[in-house]
């Protein structure tokens, strides 16, 4: 029987408390143990980015972390964000500049620009550019990205 | 993957001919906790532990010593396979009488990879290839140094496995 | 053709969803007793297979069952051909190899799989590897598309002769006789290399099988789910209603997942019925690289004959295509290479032969492109060196031999993918090449801007390149559109969604017919249990296809409405109309019904019903091509090479681009740019590598590079030209594979003549920073 270990996580502001296999990603965790799939998983090297959480407000690649490293931690999903009612700045302004289509590393990309876009408030293209080039998209392009992180900084800033 | 270099070893031709023909030297000289054992002469058989960036894994296989020409030169042919893949090689040693009592160690050969470990550790298998010969080396250096060191002495172990590996460091663990 | 919604460019219905983390993906999927299915794979490229023991791996805590290929009886056959053999294409030679689920006696590519193993998870699924012992006796593997075909190459399928898998030759006109009597003859070897789809999504299947029922259903990250169902069914045993595949969220498509013959495919389902507990597989991202398809790896033999003006009498390629181990997706992306070599020029004369070669390489089936990137680098490239010769402007030879506008319809003699002769419906292809030439500036820079640049030493280089893209190829799509009592719309249509935003352009398809918002269309994609009869998106044909099938169904209800409407509001029918969710009598707002309050009179629960009439407001129809819609256009760019690193950074990149009648601009802009980043990447970032032992060295990102933000030019500019097509209603075409195809051929040429003083040849691609400086040291000069 493979030792499980006990972690208490804080995740979107909620505590939760699992006993875990030292090996298990944190991304599984998120994903598979407490059903918040909305951090995916695109290629388990830490190169893509599409699973980009919060990790105590740092962003961070969710793959390359263990569940128990999280263990007294605080971690901010995707689906701390907002609601398909009530959607972040960040989310308005990617639909509306059409800065996804497949939608699959756009949590990672949302996850990457919070902390940018709150302390950026008026962004250059250089500085998103280099915010977003962690992340990977194939759809895209990123150019409708740069668009919709501009917009988002501008609402934000004027609260 | 072609391979090719050399190394000066501060000793008679002779003497690094037995040291390098010597099971015990040979297996010090791997990295990790891999290990030798002698089937005959020229056959060994062992596990080899290899780290190459993010793949890490231990390969079971074999080693065989052929085209002998005492002290001057042989062949070495590898060949290994573990979950992570597979590694066969080939080198060709010579040892080379510099005529003061040095002997330069000259090689050439190449290896073939394959599976997770080529697919995945591709960009760092030339530098770790060169990490592991080198150590190699510095290994057996160490092992040179002790043997003529004990011959000096009095013939203290001078064959023996125990004064062999007692001064030996293994080499170091490639870091990513 | 805009019309309120239609023609709008209208945020999609689909993104709260995704960008909120609601939006479900195959892996967010759980079921109760979920198993995990993980396979493993062989080393080795070519290799006979003495023993596969997994004795071991059975007695490990947590795995349910590992299954090599006996254990699979007579299930194990090799999978279905996906595609037709080119049987309309007259003496053509084609060896149908298809995939085999699982390794028996032979493996033939690295990454084949040699055992399954079921666990309660993924992580002891691969924990039970290492308990697997595999005895094979390596072989000597076949990589060299050339060499594969000499005699004494090792063979990848023994029961062959050779490694040939298919011969065939196209031609219309007399090539020898053009190359007889030009002026100049200009040959060169042209090699286009491999590359992946890379999906952020890898593919994975979930198959629950109801033993009580009988029934089976499928969660599947699939652009073929009817094909797959059909498929599933059919090896089973099962009638098809009894399997149901449905597509959740799909995170990129792009081709690969076009595949329904794959080992996973095959053996889920059959392992699910035996187990009788739901089976879970999840690729990750090296099997994606291994043992999923990928694409391109052509060498071409080609030459053109012109004659001093610049008219080109002819063109004749012979190519060598890799197909890899096997070949399950018949000749399509060499046929497509075939139609989109001279496709937009007048070329009298056109010889063009296809060799496809069995290799130790994981198969090839169509990646974003699917071979029309080939065709068109090869004839750009052409065209480039014909230009060279006689010192002519790449644009003016360009446009002396482009198609112009009164020529359409144009027969090519050239048969495609779709087995028939290829005909190019509308297209302007000198005023995109025009517009191009205009929003670059193209002949102030080659004047004043270049030569002023050269003098302070920069290497900036313009290019210019015309291209095709066919599209919405048949077979047929079809499509049910309902309202429901409550006034909204359901649409429902076979195939599934990548990403392209379906869920958004067949709504305003459907609302501008039916005048409702578009929000209050939902668009159901992609579930066999609710539309069952299609193909699949692929060929860039969902919006023209699938979307000409709402149309009709959209219309026929439109007909009945305003049909029903005329009769209770006692009006005539051209003053009914259709609008703001209500059907209405034109110039008096007080006489309406709202669209569901009609679905429900048209619906009575008693009373008698008339003759011939269907109940509700409900329709379903179909739609197929006689051949595809041809896209066409026009790149240009600028670019930046410095000499000593040789990066190359691309500063403008202008693309004029003609996709017919269009739906949602943002969308199409969307879909180009995406292409765009595609074609840059194919340029000189992505490259698949095997060594000569068939093994691959590029199976992560960290060896294949995908372009980031970066490496994107600054701005990309989009020009429009609309020629709507004359096949189907709307005018539509296809434009999903715009961006990808002529980026190469023109990144190419740019770079050429930003180091124009080296006598550069490129001759490839991809390229890359140290081939471009190995190809520069070769030229002999700087």
């Amino acid at each position: 029987m493979t030792k499980l270990y006990p972690i208490t996580v804080n995740v979107n502001g909620r505590i939760y408390e699992r006993s875990v296999e030292s090996r298990l990603l944190l991304s599984d965790f998120l994903r598979h143990d407490l059903n918040l799939p909305g951090t995916h998983v695109g290629c388990e090297h830490g190169l893509c980015g599409a699973c980009t959480i919060l990790f105590d407000g740092q962003p961070m690649r969710s793959c390359l972390i263990f569940a128990v490293q999280a263990n007294g931690h605080e971690i901010r999903t995707v689906e701390s964000l907002g609601t398909p009612e009530a959607m972040h700045p960040l989310q308005q302004a990617f639909s509306e500049k059409h800065a996804l289509q497949c939608g699959y590393c756009t949590p990672g990309f949302l996850m990457s620009l919070v902390p940018f876009v709150e302390t950026h408030p008026n962004p250059t293209e250089e500085e998103i550019l280099e915010a977003i080039d962690g992340n990977l998209c194939r759809c895209t392009g990123y150019q409708n990205m740069i668009e919709a992180v501009k917009t988002a900084a501008e609402k934000m800033a004027a609260g | 993957m072609n391979l090719e270099g050399e190394h000066q070893f501060k000793g008679p031709r002779q003497e690094v001919w037995d040291m390098f023909r010597d099971p015990e030297t040979l297996s010090a000289c791997l990295p990790g906790k891999s290990q030798l054992t002698k089937i005959d002469e020229q056959h060994f058989e062992g596990t080899i532990n290899i780290r190459i960036g993010p793949v890490n894994g231990s390969f079971g296989g074999n080693l065989e010593i052929t085209d002998e020409i005492p002290p001057e030169k042989c062949t070495l042919v590898v060949q290994g396979r573990g979950v992570t893949g597979f590694v066969k090689g080939i080198g060709h040693i010579q040892f080379v009488d510099q005529g003061d009592g040095t002997t330069l160690l000259k090689y050439t050969g190449e290896a073939q990879i394959g599976g997770t470990l080529a697919s995945v550790g591709q960009r760092m298998i030339d530098s770790v290839a060169k990490t592991m010969i080198r150590a190699a080396f510095e290994s057996l250096n160490k092992s040179l140094e002790v043997r003529l060191a004990a011959k000096e002495s009095g013939g203290k172990g001078v064959r023996g496995s125990d004064s062999s590996k007692v001064n030996l460091e293994k080499p170091a663990e490639e870091k990513l | 053709m805009a019309g309120i919604v239609f023609g709008q460019r209208i945020p999609r219905n689909e993104d709260a969803r995704l960008l909120t983390g609601k939006a479900e993906f195959v892996d967010d999927i759980e079921l109760p007793g979920m198993l995990h299915a993980a396979f493993l794979r062989s080393d080795y490229a070519h290799a006979r297979i003495n023993s596969i023991d997994v004795s071991a791996a059975l007695k490990r805590p947590g795995v349910v069952a590992v299954y090599t290929a006996t254990d699979f009886g007579d299930y194990w056959k090799p999978g279905p051909l996906q595609v037709p053999p080119p049987t309309a294409i007259p003496n053509s030679v084609f060896f149908a190899r298809t995939l085999i689920p699982i390794s028996k006696d032979k493996i033939r590519y690295s990454g084949e799989p040699l055992a399954v193993v079921i666990a309660e998870s993924r992580y002891i699924a691969e924990d039970a590897f290492d308990d697997i012992i595999v005895d094979v006796e390596p072989l000597d593997a076949v990589t060299d598309l050339e060499k594969a075909l000499e005699p004494g190459s090792p063979l990848v399928h023994e029961d062959l002769e050779s490694n040939l898998a298919a011969h065939v030759i196209q031609q219309h006109g007399n090539w020898e006789e053009a190359a007889a009597r030009a002026d100049y003859v200009v040959k060169r070897k042209i090699m286009v290399d491999r590359c992946a789809g890379g999906a952020m999504e890898n593919r994975g299947i979930i198959v629950d099988w109801n033993e009580r029922s009988g029934e089976m259903t499928i969660w599947a990250s699939t652009q073929a789910p009817i094909p797959l169902r059909n498929s599933i069914a059919a090896r089973l045993g099962l009638f098809e209603d009894k399997v149901r595949v449905i597509t959740p969220f799909i995170g990129g498509g792009f081709g690969p997942k076009i595949m329904t013959s794959m080992p996973d495919d095959v053996l889920i389902p059959i392992i699910a019925t035996w187990l009788k507990r739901p089976i879970k597989w999840i690729e990750d991202r090296r099997e994606n690289f291994l043992a999923t398809t990928s694409e391109r790896d052509q060498i071409h033999y080609a030459e053109i004959a012109f004659n001093k003006d610049g008219a080109i009498l002819g063109v004749k390629d012979m190519f060598y295509h890799n197909t890899g181990a096997y070949d399950p997706y018949g000749m399509t992306v060499p046929l497509n290479t075939q139609t989109h070599t001279v496709s937009n020029y007048n070329v009298p004369n056109f010889y063009t032969e296809i060799k496809m070669v069995f290799t130790n390489e994981m198969v090839v089936t169509p990646v974003r492109g699917a071979g029309r990137p080939e065709g068109v680098f090869v004839m750009e490239r052409l065209i480039d060196y014909a230009a060279c010769e006689l010192g002519m402007d790449p644009a003016d030879i360009r446009a002396r031999n482009l198609i112009t506008r009164e020529q359409y319809p144009v027969r090519t003699g050239i048969i495609g993918q779709d087995f028939v002769e290829g005909v190019l419906d509308s297209g302007d292809y000198p005023k995109a090449l025009q517009k191009a030439c205009d929003m670059i500036g193209y002949d102030r820079f080659i004047r004043e801007e270049q030569p002023r640049l050269r003098a302070e030493g920069k290497h900036k280089g313009i290019g210019i390149v015309c291209f095709t893209e066919g599209t919405a190829v048949g077979p047929y799509e079809g499509a049910r559109v309902t309202v429901g009592a409550n006034g909204k719309v359901n649409v429902t249509t076979g195939i599934s969604t990548q990403g392209q935003g379906h869920f958004t352009v067949f709504a305003q398809i459907a609302a501008e017919q039916l005048g409702v918002d578009v929000k209050d269309v939902n668009v159901i994609t992609g579930d066999t249990g609710q539309f069952h009869w299609g193909a699949g998106t692929f060929a860039s044909r969902g919006a023209a296809v699938a979307g000409t099938a709402i149309y009709k169904a959209a219309s026929k209800i439109r007909q009945k409405a305003i049909m029903l409407g005329s009769q209770f509001l006692g009006a005539p029918e051209d003053q009914i109309e259709l609008c703001g969710g209500r059907v209405c009598v034109k110039g008096d707002p007080s006489r309406y019904i709202s669209m569901g309050e009609m679905a429900q009179r048209a619906n009575p629960t008693r009373g008698t019903f008339p003759e011939g009439a269907e109940p509700g407001l409900e329709a379903v129809d179909y739609y197929g091509p006689p051949y595809g819609a041809t896209g066409a256009g026009s790149v240009a760019m600028i670019v930046d090479v410095d000499p000593e690193t040789m990066a190359v950074r691309v500063e403008r990149y202008v693309i004029v681009h003609d996709a017919g009648t269009i739906i949602n601009p943002m969308l199409v802009e969307g879909q180009v740019l995406g292409g765009v980043s595609m074609g840059i990447g194919n340029s000189f970032f992505e490259k698949m590598v095997y060594d000569e032992n068939g093994q691959l060295l590029s199976a992560s990102f960290m060896d294949y590079l995908l372009p980031q933000a970066t490496d994107m030019p600054a701005k990309i500019e989009l020009g429009h030209i609309e020629t709507p097509s004359p096949l189907n209603p709307l005018g539509i075409k296809g434009v999903g594979e715009a961006g990808a195809i002529p980026t190469p051929a023109c990144f190419a040429q740019a770079v050429e003549n930003a180091l124009a003083d080296c006598g550069l040849q490129i001759l490839e691609m991809p390229l890359s920073p140290s081939r471009l400086w190995e190809l520069v040291q070769q030229s002999g000069k700087e």
